[in-house]
């Protein structure tokens, strides 16, 4: 019954699921491509910029044999610009990225989160999926390569916040039908706001369980009348028997 | 019930709660739910019973036999047997006109823990037994108003023993979960990122 952690992922496994991105690095090192159960990776030539994952970037960046290209996006004037996108509209997240082009029938199709587009080839207009976390990791691990660490750690708090006063916000307008907009929210967002939303809902729920179920009741009776004509009949039908 | 689970404390405690009950028979020794310990309980005599006894008495019809038994015992020639439970339900106080007038009013405002501290829960019991359009529009609108109110103070390390204080020790148990979920889910971000630092 219970559980030690909550429903869905902490933010150590988002953070997690996080380092599978693709990130840009500029080896300082040769290495001959590696072939690993998550796809191989190609062989790194020193000036040459190329695409691994954040795990191994973050590896190669701590033992000092690479440099990270931060993704575009992550960029004082980009995110200026998306906060105040965020700032502007109250009631909307700043959209994600655009999704690819529907890929042909040989290739194989990656889930969003794992989008090149997300990361590596991210337009600098959009914040991907993980950007809270890609942000946060390669802020902590290499500052040095970006232009201003310092400004970007800011602009990412502020987005931080913004966002999830809007997401805290949203639970006021659930309403009847039910449901919040939750388009262009990231994982380590999901992850943080899951366990509050999920709890207004089911209060809400427990509150409404006699008054909805009453109501389709209701529904059905008045959409479906010809069970109860046959057993108005019946009862008719007993009592004249009763009465003859 | 559904997701109630068998064990579920919050369940029983919601179960204990008083609710205003109105005897519909007189009842041979029963007197000491009155406090009266030797003698019957009247007809039409207000006893606060636990909502899981009242419910019960109101709920269970009363079997013709043990109709006729009392009629027996207590020879009450004015009893109106055709009502076929023995006790009437009355809404309890948490839930009075006067309490959902003041959440019409503002929600935020209302010590709810004081009224009952299983008030949500209490609430959707009561909701079961009554068909009351108006308390389910009233009560998910004070739910709502006062979720968002409980978020911003889950999220601001201050507001929960500073100006909001009052308002924290007004919550009822529901909301009281609801604060600790969005605290705590919050607080694991904080830690990741300052373990991250730590690396």
């Amino acid at each position: 019954m219970a559980l030690p952690l909550p429903p869905g992922l902490t933010p150590p496994e988002v953070a997690f699921l996080c380092e599978m991105e693709l990130v840009s690095i500029i080896p300082r090192q040769r290495l001959d491509s590696l072939d690993l159960l998550g796809g191989s990776i190609p062989a790194l030539v020193p000036p040459h910029k190329t695409s691994v994952p954040l795990w191994l970037a973050l590896l190669l960046k701590r033992q000092r044999r690479a440099n990270i290209v931060p993704p575009p996006w992550l960029a004082p004037p980009w995110l200026t610009a998306i906060l105040e996108y965020e700032t502007e509209h109250p009631d909307t997240f700043s959209p994600p990225p655009r999704l690819p082009p529907a890929p042909g029938d040989h290739s194989i199709v990656f889930s969003p989160p794992f989008l090149p587009q997300s990361t590596v080839e991210a337009g600098p207009d959009a914040l991907p999926y993980h950007w809270l976390e890609l942000g946060e990791m390669l802020l902590e691990a290499a500052t040095d390569d970006f232009e201003d660490g310092e400004s970007v750690r800011r602009l990412l708090q502020g987005l931080r916040e913004v966002r999830m006063a809007k997401l805290r916000k949203r639970t006021e307008t659930l309403d009847e039908p039910g449901g919040i907009r939750m388009n262009g929210i990231g994982g380590m967002e999901v992850a943080e706001g899951r366990s509050f939303i999920t709890g207004v809902v089911d209060g809400l729920r427990r509150i409404r369980a006699t008054y909805e179920e009453k109501r389709r009741e209701r529904g059905t009776e008045d959409g479906a009348g010809s069970p109860r004509t046959v057993d108005d009949y019946d009862d008719d039908e007993m009592e004249t028997q009763l009465t003859s | 019930m559904g997701s109630q689970s068998y064990y579920d404390v919050d369940a029983i405690l919601t179960d204990a709660q008083k609710v205003p009950c109105t005897f519909e028979l007189t009842v041979p020794g029963l007197g000491y739910l009155e406090g009266n310990m030797t003698g019957d309980i009247q007809q039409g005599s207000k006893v606060e019973l636990p909502l899981w006894l009242g419910e019960m008495l109101a709920l269970r019809h009363v079997q013709p036999s043990y109709v006729f038994l009392f009629k027996r015992l207590t020879l009450p020639h004015s009893q109106s047997l055709n009502t076929s439970s023995l006790v009437t339900l009355d809404h309890p106080s948490a839930l009075a006109p006067r309490v959902l007038n003041a959440l019409k009013a503002d929600p935020r405002t209302v010590d709810l823990r004081a009224l009952a501290p299983h008030f949500y829960s209490l609430g959707a019991r009561i909701l079961d037994l009554f068909e009351e359009d108006d308390m389910v529009h009233v009560l998910s609108e004070t739910f709502k108003a006062r979720a968002a109110v409980i978020a911003g103070q889950a999220h601001n390390p201050r507001g929960a023993l500073g100006e909001g204080a009052d308002f924290m020790r007004g919550l009822d148990e529901t909301e009281r979960k609801l604060f600790r979920d969005a605290h705590d889910s919050a607080k694991a971000v904080r830690t990741w990122i300052t373990d991250l630092k730590k690396k």
